[in-house]
């Protein structure tokens, strides 16, 4: 089963004094396990309803609630680019996304079929004097496009041992950031089938397996 | 007679090492906090910020002495203070300034107000795209604790308190004040009905007070010089000064502080260096994406305060100042608006989890030049249908600028009836295929347009 590291089960416990109640850290302790694991997926959000005494449902509807935690479906590398008017002004986000999408192959919403990349437009990123903002993960740029943003693009490509041409002009795969605690075959996006799925078993295992044998829903496993 | 204004938030922002506490020691930090926490009179410091005419920085602009003297007394449960640093109104960039260049400032009007409103326990609450300025206020707070200005009996004078840094995670509505302590309780970033005020029941269901970061950095110089020096700047009703962030098409956009009251015709042309080559003003977008557009000839009129701006049927809001050029697209900048609160309403009321949704694809369909005759009134019976209706204020914020489009630019809507025509032009336009399409575009008249991001496509 996945735990947080001493480390990080230390920060937690440091904070607690900080907060009146346990729910009241569950922000902060979900930024603890998206930074553990770089991401939250199911299994993280179980171990944040555990430390913060809540259900694990309320942990999902907090999950996809915000928008900014890092789920398992976006790219290793995740492109966040600001799409609010003043960035969008002149073209700056336009930009910005086409020459992601010419290194990349990546439109809004999509990520590379090995999962390194995705690329998202997002709300105002509170930089709006410097278009287009863009954000990589935790990492912020502002007037990032032209040369700046290619170049930033080729380092990253070289630093995971890739080529431009791996991606350039294949077409990227829908991400799914809502569906979280039900089995793949659940993923409906782009299934042609999703009128007809037989839904499976209730039994079926998570994605992620669970040692305690309670799902998302707080129901025992068959 | 006023002296003359230097900048008094943003002083030091451009100084190296501005955000360490030796820096801020070295220009006299603290010592206002040392001096009045465990001596002066609470009261007569709630005093202090009421008589200096403070407003709220963060958007609604409300008397902050004011505020702070609605908590409620004799409860005996504790008392809140929690800063609104989550700075998500479009347009609006100051607060992240501080809390990355200078957060000694924030935390010692975080200290002055929380001993002023007798409270022991303050949130900072800052969006969670703020790295940088997580980073450094996490720092800035350890500095402080380590030196005993913020923990158990600081600065030895028997007062305790807990300061805690914390982040959102990418929504809006968190800006909202009830919706921030929804989510600092550890929930759904929801807004909660008013009333009961935050004031009275708040965070925890305790008294509590939600100020703006710019607003809490502004008591610590109130604290310092006085109620007096603070009103000898701006107007009558809007005294003081205030950062202000200029974006758009102007040739030196930024954060600038100024006096209130200026001319906004004038802080254009001298902070901005006025707009760009070869443009024309369009309308400007006075306070954040939420306040209503305003015409070139209403820019002529306006002034950099509340009263100015609200007589104008806009508002001052955040203080986000956006300059559109006679270039921009207004049906693209109405779309992206309204995607924009679509995608951030929260979704607990009809109106707004509906409206913003209705909005957004009407503004799309005349973007399209789909829309029918019929639409134009629509989009006006939809927007008045959401305004007062609602638990918090972003559905009137969805519905204000959308009506000011329709009032002050109604023809660009009706030119987009059923006009594929005009919409195919434009799109030749932005294209930019071969230089005989674009000369066959000159030839035809075309605008200059700049489309914005317009997509309906939710991300
Ligand atoms: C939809 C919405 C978003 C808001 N966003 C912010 C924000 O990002 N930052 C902020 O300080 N105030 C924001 N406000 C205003 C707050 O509700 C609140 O009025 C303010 O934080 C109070 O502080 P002040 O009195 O110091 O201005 C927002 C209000 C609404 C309705
Ligand atoms: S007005 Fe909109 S954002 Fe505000 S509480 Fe209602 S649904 Fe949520
Ligand atoms: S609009 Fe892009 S950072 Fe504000």
């Amino acid at each position: 089963m996945k735990t947080l590291s001493p480390e990080r089960l230390r920060r937690f416990h440091d904070m607690v004094d900080d907060y009146p109640n346990k729910r009241s850290m569950l922000m902060m302790t979900l930024r603890l396990v998206e930074e553990e694991f770089g991401c939250i997926d199911d299994a993280g959000m179980e171990i944040a309803a555990e430390l913060c005494g809540v259900a694990p449902s309320h942990v999902q509807g907090m999950v996809t609630f915000y928008t900014h935690f890092k789920r398992p479906d976006h790219g290793r590398h995740r492109f966040m680019v600001c799409a609010t008017l003043m960035c969008a002004l002149d073209g700056n986000t336009d930009q910005a996304l086409k020459q992601i999408k010419d290194k990349l192959g990546l439109s809004p919403g999509e990520k590379t079929k090995d999962g390194l990349f995705s690329c998202e437009k997002v709300e105002c990123l509170a930089d709006c004097d410097r278009p287009p903002v863009v954000q990589k993960d935790f990492e912020h740029f502002c007037a990032m496009k032209g040369k700046v943003l290619d170049e930033y693009i080729d380092g990253l490509l070289k630093k995971e041992g890739k080529t431009p041409e791996a991606y350039r002009a294949v077409p990227g795969a829908p991400m799914d950031l809502r569906v979280s605690v039900l089995p793949s075959h659940y993923n409906f996006v782009g299934d042609a089938s999703r009128t007809t799925a037989v839904p499976p078993p209730l039994h079926t295992p998570l994605s992620a397996p669970v040692a305690d044998g309670v799902n998302m829903n707080g129901a025992k496993h068959g | 007679m006023a002296e003359a204004f230097k900048p008094v938030i943003l002083r030091h922002i451009n100084e190296p090492g501005s955000h360490t506490l030796d820096h801020y020691l070295a220009r006299g930090g603290y010592e206002t906090a040392r001096s009045l926490v465990g001596t002066a009179d609470p009261a007569s410091l709630i005093k202090i910020v009421t008589d200096s005419g403070l407003r709220g920085r963060g958007g609604a602009g409300f008397p902050t002495g004011k505020k702070w003297s609605f908590l409620a007394k004799g409860t005996g449960k504790p008392i809140y203070l929690a800063v609104n640093a989550d700075e998500s109104e479009p347009g609006t960039f100051k607060d992240r300034h501080i809390l990355e260049k200078d957060p000694h400032q924030l935390l010692e009007g975080v200290i002055l107000t929380c001993w002023a409103i007798q409270s022991r326990h303050a949130f900072i609450y800052l969006r969670g795209e703020f790295i940088l300025g997580y980073e450094r206020m996490g720092a800035a707070l350890a500095e402080a604790k380590a030196k005993g200005f913020i923990g158990k009996n600081i600065f030895g004078k028997g007062f305790d308190l807990k300061v805690v840094v914390m982040r959102g995670a990418g929504a809006y509505i968190c800006g909202e004040e009830t919706g921030m302590l929804s989510s600092i309780e550890g929930g759904r970033g929801y807004p909660k009905i008013k009333p009961p005020f935050p004031a009275v029941s708040g965070l925890f269901q305790c008294p509590t007070i939600v100020n703006n970061v710019e607003t809490i950095a502004a008591v610590t110089h109130i604290y310092k010089h006085g109620a007096a020096w603070h009103k000898q700047w701006g107007t009558e009703k809007s005294p003081g000064f205030k950062l202000f962030c200029l974006s758009g098409a102007v040739k030196n956009p930024g954060v600038y502080e100024v006096p209130l009251g200026m001319p906004m015709k004038e802080f254009i042309e001298v902070y901005g260096g006025g707009l760009v080559e070869g443009r024309s003003l369009k309308a400007v977008i006075p306070g954040g994406l939420s306040a209503p557009l305003l015409t070139p000839e209403m820019v002529e009129k306006c002034t950099l305060d509340y009263e100015s701006l609200a007589a104008l049927g806009s508002m001052l809001g955040s203080g986000g100042i956006t300059v559109l050029h006679d270039g921009v697209d207004l049906m693209s900048a109405v779309t992206n608006t309204m995607r924009f609160y679509h995608h951030e309403s929260c979704g607990q009321c009809t109106p707004c989890r509906e409206g913003t949704g209705w909005l957004e694809k009407l503004a799309h369909k005349f973007h399209a030049g789909h829309a029918h005759a019929g639409d134009v009134d629509l989009v006006g019976e939809v927007a008045q249908n959401m305004r007062g209706r609602t638990i918090c204020v972003l559905a009137d914020a969805a519905a204000m600028p959308m009506q000011s489009y329709l009032e002050h630019f109604r023809g660009e809507f009706e030119k987009r009836v059923h006009e594929p025509a005009y919409v195919e032009r434009q799109r030749t336009a932005r294209d930019e295929i071969t230089p005989e399409a674009k000369r066959e575009t000159v030839a035809h008249g075309a605008p200059n347009v700049t489309d914005v991001g317009m997509g309906t496509d939710r991300v």
